[in-house]
């Protein structure tokens, strides 16, 4: 693919900290066929770190790639994939990528990196200085041992004011798999930043004079970018307000776009108020505020502005200033995240985490967000406070924990829900203090091999939300039904797809949804109402596919799988569709070579496929649908025993979900009894390669047999 | 009246029912006839006179492509541009003189279209701008007349309150969708 005109700006930075040699890669010799994300990462994790790896060994490597439109005015496109063998992974630490926004990915490009490949340990702490072609690998021992925010200051300081620093905390230092990587204060990568620990890398810090080029017409790039823009929603592409308008036709209480003229940012100064037509494109940024539809009306008062990734105008990271914060808990009064990461400190409390509002709540949220933004803690989409929850009411610390640690931990403090408990609580976790610290700083998986739990315990109760590996459901069977179910089975750690769920959420009556389902899946029948669900299909499988793919291709563009797909948008004169070929009209103008969505999804489904290759290559077995494509028990029953397929009820049936998990496979190409891929798909796909590597392990479907 | 004029007097019922939408208002066709005279319409020759006038502007209301008629609750029609006032809105405009109306015909269209319960709270707020104590008294009274006892209301186990038409939704479905959608904050 000559593709080297425009979009990719050409090298690939190769650090090896063991040595110290930095070098440079073409990006497009090298990994076009793949363009960027997790694509490069699951192609360097392939081609050079063999299998049995575990993610601190200084063999493992960590791949920071931002992707194709990274760096360019699309809306929504900065994301960067971290690739590593991901720790958390259990019982076998597995191919896995965390995904940060913020201004990482786009400043990377501006230095002219399309990835940054970091392999071996360095012998002391460093970080790593890029500015534009010059490297260097410096010491950080006066970093070591201080939070985020510092170490984030210290480097600006001396880098200047364009600079990005992503780095980790006390957590990841301390080779915690719980710990994250965190750039531009509050976008964060799970389960990454104890890899970078071990290779004693406490930094990257990165600034960039040069640009992103766009070969293709730069008038038709412009009309893009506009109608994309007009075809934006809220947070989470929900494309109808939450709210009666006089500009729209549908509303839905439950959407994330929240900003009703005559809401105010009460805490900015001056403060701000919502006026005019929230569908104007100059005001999208007042459409979403998640702290208010996380929080509740409560925190309008406290919000600031909202903050977010580059070029997105749907600034998600919602910043909060909260003044009382200081004097009672000694942290700063302003923080800003979003979705779970907004809620890391409210989500321990039992008494807190079903509802929304109350001061206690946002209290809780800013304690939680200091603490794990600094220490760079992840929460592993809330399984870690839904862990502790269930750790603790279920008995099972008083039974398990010494007398001595379980007394010095302020319980009462829980009790109460008093935010001061997380002030003792996540420094424990982060540090790895004590057994409580050290079992919580591994991830849901330690807690089964420390304590002797079954993971049986978790799989059957479906309020730890639990699903597999270590990992919680990321919208399955409530939000989707088979489709959820499917993607949920597909990934080493949480799915992080969505795909499928901005679709079904987006607000739009059941029937229109329908419509822009069979235009885009060829049925109707590709979606059901939520809680209503019909037998398996095979559009339902397809839209499975779709979502995958387009996860995939997301992370590899660089765009946010959190905001795209936009298969539906707010606009009545096109049926609210969206445009579902979106992604390769950019690609094609960024590049200057044209692209059709059919060959785009082909390059998606081949980087999914090669995660697939190396999940089975690692865990060295071939049948993933008995070993690896797991559900839960708990998707399996009902509280109040309705059964599958009757209104009201996320239960599935066995039988059907057995039927679904074939559909599924048939769309991929992939071996109906094993679920692998073949080496003719592998093949087909552009991955003769590793087709034949697997083949000759014995680890292709046709071998097996 | 030529096709010049016609054109002139199409185009200026259009601005004057979109000028009144733009305001959030509906406009009925006397309403708008009586804005024309203002601006000279029945006046200027060669054009209609009164009765004609009105005549004319009937007519061409139901012709111009983006405007709609709607039967207000008033008894009378009243009209909107749907390019700048959704038919949504249009009906909670035509119906907040009529509580009980505005409140249980929302319901029964989100039970029927989308389909989903909504949150009795959802009534507190803009638009709609119903009392907590109007909201109640109007529930109470659609449960003792005929005329609505189709609006019923389920709480989630976290206490909220959500209406919804069992002509449309069952008490069951409506139930699971109500805890699903006070649970989507905690599902992010």
């Amino acid at each position: 693919m000559a593709v080297r005109s425009g979009g990719f700006v050409g090298k690939v930075l190769r650090v090896d900290l063991s040595t110290g040699k930095i070098g440079t890669e073409d990006t497009i010799e090298r990994y076009a066929a793949m363009l960027g994300g997790a694509g490069i990462g699951y192609r360097v994790l392939w081609d050079e770190v063999p299998a049995g790896t575990g993610p601190f060994d200084p063999a493992n490597k960590l791949v920071f790639a931002a992707g194709v439109l990274v760096g360019t005015s699309v809306p929504c496109n900065g994301r960067t994939t971290v690739t590593t063998i991901f720790p958390t992974c259990w019982p076998k630490p597995l191919v896995g990528s965390g995904h940060m926004g913020g201004h990482f990915a786009a400043t990377l490009k501006y230095a002219g990196y399309d990835a940054l490949i970091v392999e071996g340990k360095a012998d002391r702490p460093v970080w790593l200085m890029i500015r534009d072609a010059r490297v260097e690998i410096r010491d950080a021992g006066h970093l070591w041992g201080t939070g985020i925010r510092r170490t984030t200051l210290e480097l600006s300081q001396e880098m200047g004011p364009d600079c990005v620093v992503a780095a980790i905390g006390q957590a990841g230092e301390n080779q915690a798999p719980m710990g994250m990587v965190v750039n531009s204060v509050s976008h964060s990568a799970g389960g990454v930043g104890g890899v970078m620990g071990a290779k004693n890398l406490k930094a990257v810090a990165v600034t960039g004079s040069g640009a992103v080029r766009i070969a293709g017409d730069k008038g038709e790039w412009e009309r893009l970018i506009k109608f994309h823009l007009s075809i934006l929603g809220g947070n989470n592409q929900h494309v109808v307000p939450s709210f009666p308008t006089p500009e729209a036709e549908y509303y839905n209480p439950a959407s994330r776009w929240v900003g009703q003229p005559g809401k105010r940012w009460g805490a900015a100064k001056p403060p701000v108020e919502i006026t005019g037509n929230i569908h104007d494109l100059n005001r999208i940024a007042y459409r979403t505020n998640s702290a208010a539809y996380f929080l509740g009306e409560e925190a309008w008062k406290y919000t600031v502005r909202g903050n977010g990734c580059t070029a997105c105008p749907i600034r998600c990271h919602t910043m909060l200033r909260v003044p009382s914060v200081t004097a009672k808990y000694g942290i700063p009064d302003t923080a800003q995240n979003t979705c779970v990461a907004l809620q890391f400190g409210r989500l321990f409390f039992e008494r807190l985490a079903g509802r929304k509002g109350g001061e206690a709540a946002i209290e809780a949220c800013m304690v939680g967000m200091h603490l794990a933004d600094d220490l760079g803690l992840w929460s592993n989409y809330g399984q870690l406070q839904r862990d502790l929850r269930k750790l603790y009411e279920g008995g099972y610390l008083k039974s398990r924990l010494g007398s001595q640690e379980y007394a010095s931990i302020p319980w009462d403090k829980y009790e109460k829900a008093d935010p001061a408990f997380l002030l003792d609580l996540i420094p424990r976790i982060a540090n790895r203090q004590g057994e409580l610290g050290e079992v919580l700083s591994r991830g849901t998986g330690a807690i089964f091999d420390h304590w002797s739990i079954p993971e049986a315990q978790w799989a059957e109760d479906r309020t730890t939300t639990y699903w597999k590996m270590g990992h919680p459901k990321h919208h399955a069977n409530e939000d989707d039904g088979q489709c959820g179910v499917i993607i949920n089975t597909q990934y080493n750690r949480d799915a992080q797809c969505h795909s499928h769920t901005n679709f079904v959420r987006n607000g739009l009556p059941l029937e229109i949804q329908k419509n822009l389902a069979a235009a885009i899946w060829g049925s109707p029948d590709a979606l059901d109402a939520p809680g209503d669900y019909t037998p398996a299909n095979v559009h339902k499988a397809r839209r499975a596919k779709w979502s995958l793919t387009r996860k995939e291709l997301h992370d590899a563009l660089g765009v946010c799988n959190w905001m795209g797909p936009w298969a539906a948008s707010p606009l009545r004169a096109r049926g609210y569709a969206g445009d579902d070929s979106l992604e390769s009209k950019f690609l094609s103008l960024a590049t200057g070579q044209a692209m059709d969505r059919e060959a785009l999804d082909r390059i998606g489904e081949r980087i999914f496929t090669l995660h697939r290759a190396l999940t089975i290559r690692d865990m060295g077995h071939v049948d993933m649908r008995a070993k690896h494509d797991l559900v839960p028990p708990w998707i399996f029953e009902d509280p109040n025993g309705a059964a599958p397929f009757t209104k009201g009820t996320i239960r599935m049936d066995p039988a059907d979900i057995a039927r679904a998990m074939e559909f599924f496979y048939a769309v991929m190409g992939w071996d109906k009894d094993t679920g692998a891929p073949g080496k003719a798909r592998y093949a087909a796909l552009g991955l003769a390669d590793v087709g034949e590597k697997l083949a000759a392990a014995k680890l292709t479907p046709e071998e097996r047999k | 009246m030529n096709a010049i004029d016609e054109d002139g007097l199409a185009r200026a019922i259009g601005d004057t029912v979109r000028s009144a939408s733009a305001k959030a208002q509906l406009i009925t066709a006397d309403a708008v006839v009586e804005q024309l005279r203002q601006r000279g319409f029945g006046k200027c020759p060669g054009t209609s006179p009164e009765a004609g006038l009105c005549l004319s502007v009937a007519a061409m209301l139901s012709a111009l492509p983006d405007i709609a008629p709607l039967a207000s609750v008033s008894g009378s029609i009243v009209y909107h541009d749907t390019t700048v006032l959704s038919r949504t809105y249009a009906r909670i405009l035509d119906r907040k003189s009529a509580s009980a109306m505005l409140l249980a015909e929302e319901v029964r269209s989100n039970s029927r279209n989308y389909p989903r319960p909504v949150p009795r709270e959802l009534f507190e707020k803009p638009p709609f701008d119903l009392a907590p104590e109007t909201i109640t008294a109007v529930l109470k009274a659609l449960a003792s007349g005929q005329e609505f006892r189709d609006i019923a209301s389920v709480t989630t186990s976290a206490g909220a309150v959500y209406l919804f038409s069992d002509l449309y939704l069952e008490r069951g479905y409506a139930a699971f969708l109500a805890e699903q959608d006070a649970s989507f904050a905690m599902n992010p």
